[in-house]
């Protein structure tokens, strides 16, 4: 802290009265957040396609309830609500958003896949008697979770935390469904392996928006928990749709998702390769650790932990491929 | 699968008091048979119990890194399939008897004992284990003039004990892959088997899976037994074992596997640079219930 080329605050009190006034910011942004009626902030992307945008943070920040991109879409009849946040809290301040701009109803609850930045928040709309819909594959990628959930995330639930604040779907998608929200449709896809076993995406045709939920990830470092040559199978599909908005999962809105899409490719390309290359080499995942895809680094948010994991997980498939 | 990628960030954000608490939660879902004190106190019980059991009266020396190292990642990529790395320096080559890997804070603490050939020049172990919780992982070392050596390292990681299988990977119970390095220095051992902890639970039935998991890996080169491992419920699904001389392993290499059923399984490596020896590899069964 004392480095001489640092001009030092004029005297200790006015260094104290900066952090004071920083811990008072913090405090009134805490404050502010867990309020159980404060509306998230949130954009409208296009006519009717609502979108809070989740801070880049990590996993084990404060404030990691709120990193994923969640939002609604409005139409005559009702309303969509797409991923919930990563507390009952975030889903509580994305339904009084909502309340903010439509007394519609809320018909359905979609959850992009399992993790729980997307679906800890769905316990706030089961008073609106929705429809929760997802993967095939999401309810049991569920119940898988669930013990996990409560143990590592029981803060972000209700006190007391239960089993039965984690919503499953009660409806699920083979292949593909289509919701109407009143001349608003939704075509739902669920997709084969990729980021997770349970990715699915939500296309509103009236505005070209599709919501891509973590296949897409702009600015933070993909996470990987499926397939990594699954999910570049599935994003040369998605590159191949017509948008004129995609929602990622973390980052940015954009009109054009193809560089974003790219880069993303860019990486997972790295680590198969790199994998390869040094299980090749008899390289242990510590090897693998330390060189696959190094060149990336610099491109990615919070790349440290997620890089190790996804590493390790390409290791232990390409081990057996 | 996908809960590895948050269970590893995830007892960095949780309140001291939650850690503790879920710990002890887990504690009790593992039967762990030693009481434990506080999970972030490096000398814990676990250890003061084994080290009287395994080494009585011995004085433990802490040589340094130059001599034998241990390394675990920063930050640990998978509870349940931690790497650990034990390098052994020049002094150290060709005078290794015996080495111990314990993870004090798992339900079973001692992950494998190596007993190592007479003139086996081990430069390097590679293996991987789950990491149940918080936890002081040590590598003991004899030495052939009778010393014992201690390196350890902690390692921030929990969940690996009970974390629910992975999918399947393609192949059968048993079968052994061979990745040697192009100057065949060293060798990557993979071995698809469920090593199931005993602490698992079958997420879809709620029932829980039995133990089984490798108990016995052999391995010798060119005739001569190299390294003799009792192993057990800390090894990672899948486990594998890399090691390192400073020269050249002379084919075959063979390893003799019987796991927690008294199944054995056998693979051969006949030199080669390979990426994968699975053509060369004979997974026999002979014994297999």
């Amino acid at each position: 802290m004392l480095d001489r080329a640092t001009p030092l605050p004029a005297s200790v009190a006015e260094f104290r009265r900066i952090r004071l006034r920083a811990l008072l910011l913090l405090g009134l942004t805490w404050a502010s957040a867990g309020g159980a009626e404060t509306a998230l902030t949130i954009r409208e992307v296009a006519p009717g396609v609502f979108v809070h945008l989740g801070q880049q943070l990590a996993l084990d920040a404060p404030g990691h309830d709120d990193i994923a991109n969640i939002g609604f879409i409005v139409g005559t009849r009702c309303v969509a609500v797409i991923d919930t946040g990563g507390s009952v809290r975030i889903g509580r301040a994305l339904r009084a958003a909502i309340r903010q701009r439509t007394r519609l109803p809320v018909c359905y609850v979609v959850n992009t896949h399992v993790h729980v930045d997307h679906v800890l928040g769905n316990a706030a709309f089961v008073q609106d008697h929705p429809s929760f819909i997802g993967h095939r594959a999401l309810a049991a990628a569920m119940a898988r979770s669930r013990d996990f959930f409560l143990q590592h995330y029981a803060a972000d639930l209700d006190q007391p935390p239960s089993a039965a604040q984690i919503i499953a779907p009660d409806r699920t998608v083979e292949q593909s469904l289509e919701l109407d929200l009143g001349e608003r449709p939704l075509s739902l896809r669920a997709w084969p392996t990729a980021h997770t076993d349970c990715d699915l995406t939500v296309f509103d045709d009236r505005s070209g928006t599709l919501w891509t939920g973590d296949l897409l990830f702009r600015e933070r470092l993909p996470a990987l928990d499926g397939s990594a040559s699954g999910w570049l199978a599935v994003i040369d599909e998605l590159a191949r749709l017509q948008v004129r908005h995609a929602v990622p999962g973390h980052g940015p809105v954009t009109e054009d998702p193809g560089p974003a899409l790219q880069a993303e490719r860019a990486y997972l390309r790295a680590l198969i390769e790199g994998v390869h290359d040094e299980l090749a080499q008899g390289g242990s995942m510590q090897d693998a650790i330390a060189h696959v895809a190094a060149a990336e680094k610099l491109k990615w948010l919070l790349w440290d932990s997620t890089h190790a994991h996804n590493v390790a997980r390409v290791y232990e498939q390409m081990e057996w491929e | 699968m996908y809960s590895y990628l948050i269970a590893q960030s995830a007892p960095g954000r949780l309140a001291r008091g939650t850690r503790l608490l879920s710990a002890w939660l887990l504690l009790a879902f593992c039967g762990a048979s030693f009481a434990l004190g506080d999970a972030q106190t490096p000398a814990s019980g676990a250890w003061e119990y084994l080290q009287k059991q395994f080494y009585p009266g011995r004085d433990i020396g802490l040589l340094d890194e130059s001599y034998m190292s241990l390394e675990a990642p920063a930050n640990t990529p998978d509870p349940a399939a931690t790497p650990l790395t034990l390098r052994f320096g020049d002094a150290a080559l060709g005078h290794i008897r015996q080495i111990r890997v314990i993870i004090d804070n798992n339900p079973s603490p001692v992950a494998a004992t190596f007993d190592v050939a007479s003139g086996a020049r081990l430069a390097e172990i590679d293996l991987r284990v789950r990491v149940d919780r918080f936890t002081s992982v040590r590598a003991i070392a004899e030495t052939t003039d009778g010393k014992i050596e201690m390196r350890s390292t902690w390692v921030n990681a929990s969940g690996g004990c009970s974390a629910p299988p992975g999918a399947a990977a393609a192949g059968r119970l048993g079968d052994i892959r061979f990745r040697p390095s192009p100057d065949a220095k060293s060798m990557l051992i993979s071995i698809l088997h469920p090593n199931n902890s005993g602490f698992q639970i079958d997420p879809l039935s709620g029932e829980p899976i039995p133990s089984h998991y490798v108990a016995h890996i052999r391995l010798s080169s060119d005739g001569r037994m190299l390294l003799d491992a009792d192993t057990g419920i800390s090894l990672s699904e899948n486990p594998s074992l890399r090691i390192a001389s400073d020269r050249p392993l002379p084919a075959p290499v063979t390893v003799d596997i019987v796991d927690s059923k008294d199944a054995h399984f056998n693979a051969s490596w006949r030199g080669g640079v390979a990426t994968s020896a699975a053509s060369n590899t004979t997974a026999g069964a002979g014994g297999t219930h």
